[in-house]
């Protein structure tokens, strides 16, 4: 017999963050606290594009695609995926950096890869 | 064309009918090629800004811009960006046009009823004497002011200016270019007459008929059913015929459904709907005898926002059973014998001409064809798609051919280019208005209108 599960099961558990740090979203959290979602409820989910057994990405190509978005001579980065923005950069001439492709091909199925970095109002 | 050749034979209409009647076989079509792909939208989707469609066309026409500044002012001239300026060096700076305009219609003011605000009437012209220009590119804007003609510029329109800034932090322009007539096209015309016959606003649909029996008379002479032998064999040399929009009138479009009570309108039928039976029958009879370009323009049952989709061949059941007839979107550009063909419907035309100055249509339609650009001012008051990857209404070649629908009157001019471009750049005047259409020589690129007047209630003789 499972443990009895209780109805805030089923929202996400957030860490303690530690005394003196901003309240805020804290980057890269998100992604265990979805895995660790998934392990207690056996409800039946709705197909995560991203699947458990991927390993999330790595914070520093996050950092990375954060940057390719900032950076102003691509144009902008609102609507687009991040893939459209660097095949439009490519064809203005712009010569955004390859590495940065090779990263959104390889995950693919990430959408906090594929689109941009979204701003939802709590800073840091 | 008609006249001269046509004038000899017409004492054949009054000789007994002949045993064997003479044919005159329409010359045949030429090589044709469809190069609107651009302007036709697969999917779409709104859910995107419109800044990307500014930053693509100010990344796009950049290049061409640079080179024609260097051009101008020679190879030393600095380029900066805006945030590069310093106070009192002299350079170049290429930017998008923004006019800020008291006049200009707003959706903020329209929503302002609880300030019980009556909106703006719809005004022929929007400008004022206090409209200020604006250069602005990626990061940055500057006001300008100096040796640039405020009331005449819109809105959307990639200018170089050379000049310096001032200390209150206006740049004072001396001297600005525009990205000039592109490169030319490789000459391939026919060596003899062919001619395209181009008409807009036939305005059907509308209260009055007047205009029917112009339209009946326009189908017969194109289908050689009109005047003697000399006029079918000129008829005969019509390879083609372009309907550059507006082909159903402005009354069909009442919103009595929307505005009157749902009794009223229950069982009546939208005027469109008779309107686009009577096209049908018309693109038919044009259709059985010569291929048709039908485009789409600001009265038809088509999107609003530019470019425009091709009619549905399901509103014309008649006449699309014929290969002849082509839907093609709006602006619309194609290769007619070698010749290049590219034109529009009028809106982007009427548009600029309601935010400047200029007030001649062949004058903004050379001015369009000289800053590079189609449409300057979509999507600021003319209503766009929000493309995101490149911008399909910058002008990278020149086309022999340059056309608008829909202005008040007739007018061409055939304009040469500093590289060899040679173009000829027409308006084709409102049918239903003026009952006069354009016939296009393809040959020596000379255009001729031809009106369809009848004697009306009201005329003296």
């Amino acid at each position: 017999m499972e443990q009895p599960r209780r109805i805030t099961d089923s929202f996400p558990r957030r860490r303690r963050r530690g005394p003196g740090r901003p309240p805020g979203r804290l980057k890269g959290r998100k992604d265990k606290d979805k895995d660790k979602d998934k392990d207690k409820v056996q409800l039946k989910v709705r197909d995560c594009p991203r699947a458990a057994s991927q390993p999330p990405p790595d914070p520093a190509l996050m950092e990375m695609l954060r940057r390719f978005d900032l950076s102003w001579e691509y144009g902008p980065c609102a609507g687009i995926t991040r893939l459209q923005r660097w095949e439009r950069a490519q064809e203005l001439g712009l010569s955004p950096p390859g590495p940065i492709r090779d990263a959104l091909l390889e995950h693919r199925d990430n959408p906090d890869v594929t689109y941009r970095w979204v701003w939802d109002g709590m800073g840091w | 064309m008609f006249s001269e050749q046509a004038a000899p034979t017409a004492q054949g209409l009054l000789a007994p009918p002949a045993g064997e009647p003479p044919t005159f076989p329409r010359v045949a079509v030429g090589g044709y090629s469809d190069c609107s792909q651009p302007f036709q939208l697969g999917e779409r989707s709104f859910s995107r800004q419109y800044a990307h469609i500014y930053a693509v066309r100010l990344a796009g026409m950049r290049p061409r811009l640079e080179r024609r500044a260097r051009g101008r002012w020679g190879d030393d001239i600095a380029l900066r960006r805006l945030s590069e300026l310093q106070e009192g060096e002299k350079c170049c700076v290429v930017g998008t046009l923004f006019k800020a305009m008291q006049l200009q219609p707003s959706i903020l003011q329209e929503i302002s009823e609880e300030h019980n605000l009556v909106p703006q009437p719809p005004l022929p012209k929007y400008i004022q004497p206090c409209d200020e220009l604006m250069l602005e590119d990626e990061l940055q804007r500057i006001k300008l002011e100096g040796a640039i003609d405020v009331q005449r510029l819109v809105t959307g329109t990639i200018v170089a200016v050379l000049g310096c800034e001032q200390d209150d932090g206006r740049f004072l322009v001396e001297d600005h270019c525009f990205a000039d007539v592109p490169p030319p096209l490789p000459w391939s015309g026919p060596s003899s007459d062919r001619f395209v016959l181009l008409a807009s606003g036939l305005g059907l649909g509308s209260v009055s008929g007047e205009a029917l029996l112009s339209t009946q008379l326009l189908v017969d002479v194109v289908t050689g059913q009109l005047g003697a032998e000399g006029e079918q064999s000129c008829a005969a040399h019509i390879t083609r015929v372009i309907l550059a929009g507006n082909l159903l009138s402005q009354n069909t479009q009442s919103r009595d459904t929307i505005n009157k009570a749902k009794y009223l309108t229950k069982k009546t039928q939208a005027a469109s709907v008779e309107a686009v039976k009577m096209l049908d029958e018309i693109l038919l009879q044009l259709c059985t005898s010569v291929p048709v370009d039908v485009m789409p323009g600001e009265f038809d049952p088509t999107n609003y926002t530019l470019p425009q989709q091709p009619l549905h061949r399901c509103m014309l059941p008649l006449a699309s059973a014929y290969a002849t007839l082509r839907l093609v979107t709006n602006p619309y550009q194609a290769s007619l014998d070698g010749v290049r063909f590219l034109g529009t419907s009028g809106q982007n035309i009427s548009d600029i001409f309601k935010y400047s100055s200029m007030d001649d249509y062949l004058e903004i339609l050379e001015w369009t064809l000289l800053a590079g650009h189609i449409s300057p001012t979509a999507p600021d008051t003319l209503g766009c798609y929000p493309f995101y990857k490149s911008d399909p209404f910058i002008l990278t070649e020149c086309p022999h051919v340059y056309f608008c629908g829909n202005a008040p009157r007739f007018q061409s001019k055939l304009l040469q280019g500093k590289e060899g471009q040679r173009v000829l750049l027409v308006t084709v005047p409102d049918f239903s208005a003026t009952q006069t259409a354009c016939l296009v020589n393809l040959r020596d690129l000379s255009c001729q209108p031809i009106t369809f007047s009848s004697f009306g209630a009201d005329s003296e003789d």
